[in-house]
C-alpha cells in the first residue's frame, strides 16, 4: 500500500486510473520527463480488464484468454520504470484547476497537476429488474474481477442473464476455469440483428467477429442458451433462488443459487462530470460520454479524458487513446523528452470505433430492461421504485434534479452511478424529450467516500476559516 | 405528456418560481380557491431550496430588525399547523420537529461573543419576547451527550426546530397539484407586462396571462422587478453544505450547524462566501466544516461523507425578508427571503391570504423595499 504522505504535492501529470488507458498515458508523460503519478484504487495497476495479471492463481493462460495476458507487459513495464504509483488510492475529486484530491488507508491529500488524465473506465449498465437487490445477484463485471484475482467460480445452479460480449467472455471463462453455468437467459433483441448487420463491414474488418463467433460457439457446446428473453424477474424472499422469463412469447422458470446479470458496459463518468467536463449524449451507446477531441482534451484545458470512461471501445482503442492523450498533454506542457507522433493510435482508435457500431447495435439493452416499470427498485441505495419515480415526474419533475428533491432517488451513497441513466431515460420517455435534454444527475466531491476526518486534516486558510466561524 | 402551452387569461394569480417559498404561498393561495399558476426555471436552474440547511430556526434572527423577531417566532409557532395539514391532505410526513436548538462555541472567545449578540438582540426596541438561555458545557452534555470536550458552552431556545426541507418541497407540490393548481417547469419567466387589468408574462415556453403576479424567484427577481415598478436588492452569497452517510439516531436537537435528519444522514453547515457561482464547492471551507463538526461531536469523525455541495442563499440587501406591492402596478407582488424554510407557515397561510385579497396587512410594511430608499436618503 503506498504511503501517499511521502508523495510530492505538484506534478506535471496525474493519470487517474491504472487501466489499459491510464498506463498507456502515464508511459508516454513519465518517458517524456515529466513528473508523473499514477492513481488507482485497486491493489495493482491493470484496471478491470487486466485486474490481479500479476498476481492471478488462473495461470493456464487459455483460461482467461490472449486479451488479458496482454496486461502483462504493459502493467510490468509500468511497475519497473521508475513511474510513480499510488495503489490502493481513491481519488474522490477532480477540479478545473487541477487539484486533486486523493485518500488511502484514512490520509487524505490535495494535490495538483499542471494535466489531469481521467481514465477511469467503464462501469456495467444498471439491469434494474424485479429481484435485482436480492443477496445471490452479481453482476457479470463483479464475478469476473472475483474469478481473475481469486481463480473463484461459483458453486450450484448458476443463472447468466442480459447481454454484450462481456457476458460470453465470462462464461467461457468460468467454463475453461472448470466451473458450471446452468443456463444463459440470452436479452439480446432479435430485431437488432438486421439493423446491426449494416456495421458487419467495419465489423468484418476487425478481429471482433472471429473473436465472438468463436466464444458463442464454444460457450453454446456446453450450457443451454434460452435466446430472445423478453422479460425477467428474478425470484427469491431472503435471497435469489430462480429466475422466472418470457421467451419467444413464452414464459418460463429456472432455478438458481447465483444469478448473474449483465448488460453492457458504459462511460464511468462520475469524477469527470465532478470536474465539470462538459458531457453528452451518445444515442449509438444509450450513455453520456464526455465532451473531447480525438486527443482526449476536453474544453477544460487542465483536464484530458481517455479509454472507455471517453466512450466505450475496448482494451485495445482504450490503450491507444491513453497513448494520445499522453502525447497531447505532454506537447502542451513542452515536455523535453521524446513525445511519440501517433499516428498508429490515431489509424487504431478509428479502426475499433468502426468494428464498435456493429456491437452497439447488436447489444442495444431493450427499452423493457433501462426503463422499468412498477415495483421494480430503480435507486437502490434509497429503494425508490419505478412507480415512484413516475410519480415525481407526473408531479413536475422535468430532469432528475427536481426528481431527487421529490423522491431521493440518486441521493445515497453511490451518488447516482446505479440509477443516473435509468432516471435520465424515464423522464425522457415520460416527458418526450431526449436523455441529452433531460442530462445527468449533477454530480459532486466526493465522488469515492471519505470520512469526515479525512476531510478535517486537510488544510485550511483563514478565509476559509472566517467563511464558517461566526456569531 | 404534453407540455404546456398557455395563452389567453388563465389564472387568478401566476407565482414566479417554484422553491420552497413560491410554492408556499401558491399553495396558500390554491387552498383558498384561486386558480394559480407556478412558473418554474429549468432542472439545472440555482436553486436555493435544493440547498437549504431545513431549520426552522428562531435563535438569534433579527438584529437590526425587531419585528423580524417577531415574524420569525410567529411562523415558527405556525409551523406545526402546516405539517398537520400538509401530512394530513398529502398523505407526506414532513417530519417537522421542535424539539429547541443549539448554537454551540468552541471557545471562552466564541461564547463570549454568542452571549454579547444575543444581548444585543433581546434588548432591541419592538423585539418579541421569548427565551433563549446561555448554558455551560455540562449543561449541555445533559441534553447532548455526545458532545466533545472542545465544546465550552452554547445557546439553547426552545422554540428552534428543523423538517425534512425535501419532503415539504414534495408536499408543497403535491398539495399544490391536489388542490387544482398548475405547475409550469421550464417555463422561465422573461418578461412581465400589465395587460387586460392583469399580467401577461413572456417565458421561454409559451405566455401566461394572469390578475395577479408574485415574484418568489430568489435572485432571479432582480431583473423581473424592475418591469414592474419593485425592487429587490440582493446581495451575492454561497453557502456550503457536507452531508454524512446515515448512523444511528444521536441528536435528539438541531444545532444551528448540524442536524441529523429523520433519515439518518447528518447534515453540516453552512458557510459563508460572497459568490453566487454554485459550481463547485471550497474543499477548504469543507475541511473547517468538518474540523469543527468532529470537535463538536467526536462520533461523527468516522463517517464517510456521501455529498458536498454548494447553493446560492437568497440574501436581501440587510437580510431581512422583502414583501412588496408595487405602487406603479398593483397586483404585482414580490415575495423573498433567505429563510424560506423558517417562514414556510407565514407564506402559505398570511402571506397568501393577503396576496388574494390584493392588500398586505399594515404589520409586514416594515418589511417594504421602501426601508432602502430611506436608508439611502438618510
Amino acid at each position: 500500500m503506498t504511503d501517499i504522505r511521502q508523495l510530492a504535492t505538484d506534478w506535471d501529470a496525474i493519470v487517474v486510473g491504472a487501466g489499459p488507458a491510464g498506463l498507456a498515458a502515464a508511459r508516454v508523460l513519465h518517458s517524456a520527463g515529466l513528473s508523473t503519478l499514477l492513481i488507482d484504487e485497486n491493489p495493482a495497476p491493470g484496471g478491470q480488464i487486466w485486474r490481479a495479471v500479476t498476481s492471478t492463481p488462473l495461470l493456464d493462460q487459455s483460461v482467461l484468454g490472449l486479451d488479458y495476458w496482454a496486461g502483462l507487459e504493459p502493467v510490468r513495464g509500468a511497475i519497473g520504470s521508475g513511474l510513480a504509483i499510488a495503489t490502493a488510492t481513491s481519488v474522490w475529486s477532480a477540479d478545473r484547476g487541477g487539484q486533486v484530491g486523493i485518500s488511502c488507508n484514512g490520509v487524505t491529500r490535495m494535490l495538483t497537476a499542471k494535466r489531469v488524465v481521467i481514465a477511469t473506465g467503464a462501469l456495467e449498465r444498471p439491469f434494474p429488474v424485479k429481484g435485482w437487490t436480492l443477496p445471490g445477484v452479481l453482476t457479470v463485471g463483479a464475478a469476473q474481477g472475483l474469478l481473475k484475482s481469486s481463480g473463484r467460480v461459483f458453486s450450484g445452479r448458476v443463472v447468466i442473464a442480459g447481454c454484450g460480449p462481456l457476458l460470453w467472455l465470462y462464461a467461457a471463462q468460468v467454463l475453461r476455469a472448470g466451473g458450471t453455468i446452468a443456463h444463459i437467459l440470452d436479452t439480446t433483441e432479435a430485431a437488432q440483428f438486421r439493423p446491426a448487420s449494416r456495421g458487419l463491414a467495419g465489423f468484418a474488418l476487425s478481429s471482433y467477429l472471429a473473436k465472438g463467433l468463436a466464444l458463442m460457439a464454444e460457450v453454446r457446446r456446453r450450457v443451454q442458451v434460452i435466446s430472445r428473453v423478453t422479460a425477467l424477474e428474478i425470484e427469491g424472499q431472503e435471497r435469489a433462488t430462480g429466475v422466472r422469463f418470457e421467451a419467444r412469447g413464452r414464459s418460463g422458470q429456472v432455478a438458481a443459487d447465483v444469478v448473474l446479470v449483465h448488460q453492457g458496459i458504459v462511460p464511468q463518468v462520475n469524477l469527470a462530470m465532478a470536474a465539470g467536463v462538459p458531457y453528452r449524449w451518445d444515442a449509438a451507446q444509450l450513455c453520456f460520454a464526455p465532451v473531447a477531441d480525438e486527443s482526449g482534451q476536453t474544453p477544460l484545458a487542465r483536464i484530458l479524458v481517455a479509454g472507455d470512461g471517453a466512450g466505450i471501445a475496448g482494451w485495445e482503442a482504450a490503450s491507444a487513446r491513453g497513448t494520445l492523450a499522453g502525447i497531447a498533454a505532454a506537447q502542451a506542457l513542452g515536455a523535453s523528452g521524446p513525445v511519440p507522433n501517433g499516428r498508429s493510435e490515431r489509424a487504431q482508435v478509428r479502426r475499433k470505433l468502426r468494428a464498435r457500431g456493429f456491437l452497439d447495435r447488436l447489444y442495444r439493452p431493450a427499452d423493457a430492461f433501462r426503463r422499468p416499470t412498477g415495483d421494480v427498485i430503480v435507486c437502490r441505495c434509497e429503494e425508490v421504485t419505478a412507480a415512484e419515480v413516475e410519480k415525481g415526474i407526473d408531479l413536475g419533475a422535468i430532469g432528475p434534479a427536481q426528481l431527487k428533491s421529490y423522491t431521493r432517488c440518486g441521493m445515497g451513497p453511490c451518488q447516482g452511478r446505479l440509477c443516473g441513466l435509468t432516471v435520465t431515460e424515464m423522464i425522457a420517455a415520460r416527458r418526450g424529450l431526449t436523455p441529452g435534454e433531460v442530462g445527468h444527475y449533477r454530480l459532486r466531491a466526493p465522488v469515492k467516500p471519505i470520512t469526515l476526518a479525512e476531510l478535517a486534516s486537510l488544510p485550511a486558510d483563514d478565509a476559509a476559516v472566517r467563511a464558517v466561524v461566526r456569531n | 405528456m404534453q407540455r404546456s402551452q398557455s395563452t389567453g387569461r388563465d389564472y387568478d394569480v401566476a407565482v414566479i418560481g417554484g422553491g420552497l417559498v413560491g410554492i408556499a404561498v401558491a399553495w396558500g393561495l390554491a387552498r383558498l380557491g384561486q386558480r394559480v399558476a407556478v412558473l418554474d426555471e429549468v432542472d439545472g436552474a440555482k436553486r436555493a431550496s435544493r440547498g437549504n440547511f431545513a431549520l426552522v430556526w428562531v435563535q438569534s434572527k433579527g438584529l437590526g430588525m425587531g419585528e423580524y423577531a417577531g415574524w420569525t417566532v410567529r411562523s415558527s409557532n405556525g409551523w406545526a399547523g402546516l405539517a398537520d395539514e400538509l401530512g394530513r391532505e398529502t398523505g407526506v410526513d414532513v417530519h417537522f420537529e421542535r424539539p429547541g436548538g443549539f448554537h454551540l462555541a468552541l471557545s471562552e472567545r466564541e461564547l463570549e461573543m454568542r452571549a454579547t449578540s444575543l444581548k444585543r438582540l433581546h434588548n432591541q426596541p419592538r423585539m418579541v419576547g421569548y427565551e433563549t438561555t446561555m448554558l455551560t458545557h455540562s449543561e449541555i452534555k445533559r441534553m447532548l451527550p455526545d458532545i466533545g470536550p472542545d465544546v465550552v458552552g452554547g445557546s439553547y431556545c426552545p422554540l428552534d426546530g428543523h423538517v425534512n426541507s425535501q419532503k415539504l418541497l414534495r408536499a408543497l407540490h403535491q398539495g399544490f397539484a391536489q388542490l387544482g393548481g398548475t405547475y409550469l417547469p421550464g417555463s422561465t419567466a422573461l418578461h412581465i407586462a400589465q395587460a387586460g387589468g392583469g399580467f401577461s408574462i413572456k417565458t421561454t415556453d409559451g405566455a401566461v396571462a394572469a390578475g395577479k403576479v408574485v415574484l418568489a424567484a430568489g435572485n432571479a427577481n432582480m431583473a423581473l422587478a424592475p418591469q414592474v415598478g419593485l425592487s429587490v436588492p440582493m446581495l451575492p452569497e454561497r453557502g456550503q453544505i457536507i452531508v454524512t452517510e446515515r448512523t444511528e439516531r444521536f441528536l435528539r436537537h438541531p444545532v444551528v450547524t448540524i442536524r441529523q435528519t429523520d433519515e439518518g444522514t447528518v447534515m453540516l453547515g453552512d458557510s459563508r462566501e460572497e459568490t453566487t457561482d454554485d459550481r463547485g464547492a471550497n474543499p477548504q471551507i469543507n475541511s473547517v466544516m468538518a474540523a469543527r463538526a468532529s470537535r463538536m461531536f467526536p462520533r461523527l469523525a468516522r463517517l464517510n461523507v456521501v455529498r458536498t455541495w454548494s447553493a446560492i442563499r437568497v440574501m436581501t440587501a440587510d437580510g431581512f425578508p422583502i414583501y412588496d406591492q408595487s405602487v406603479t402596478h398593483p397586483g404585482a407582488f414580490v415575495v423573498t427571503c433567505h429563510s424560506g424554510v423558517t417562514l414556510a407557515a407565514n407564506h402559505a397561510y398570511d402571506m397568501a391570504g393577503m396576496i388574494a385579497r390584493g392588500a398586505l396587512d399594515p404589520d409586514v410594511a416594515v418589511f417594504s423595499a421602501r426601508r432602502f430608499d430611506a436608508n439611502a436618503g438618510a
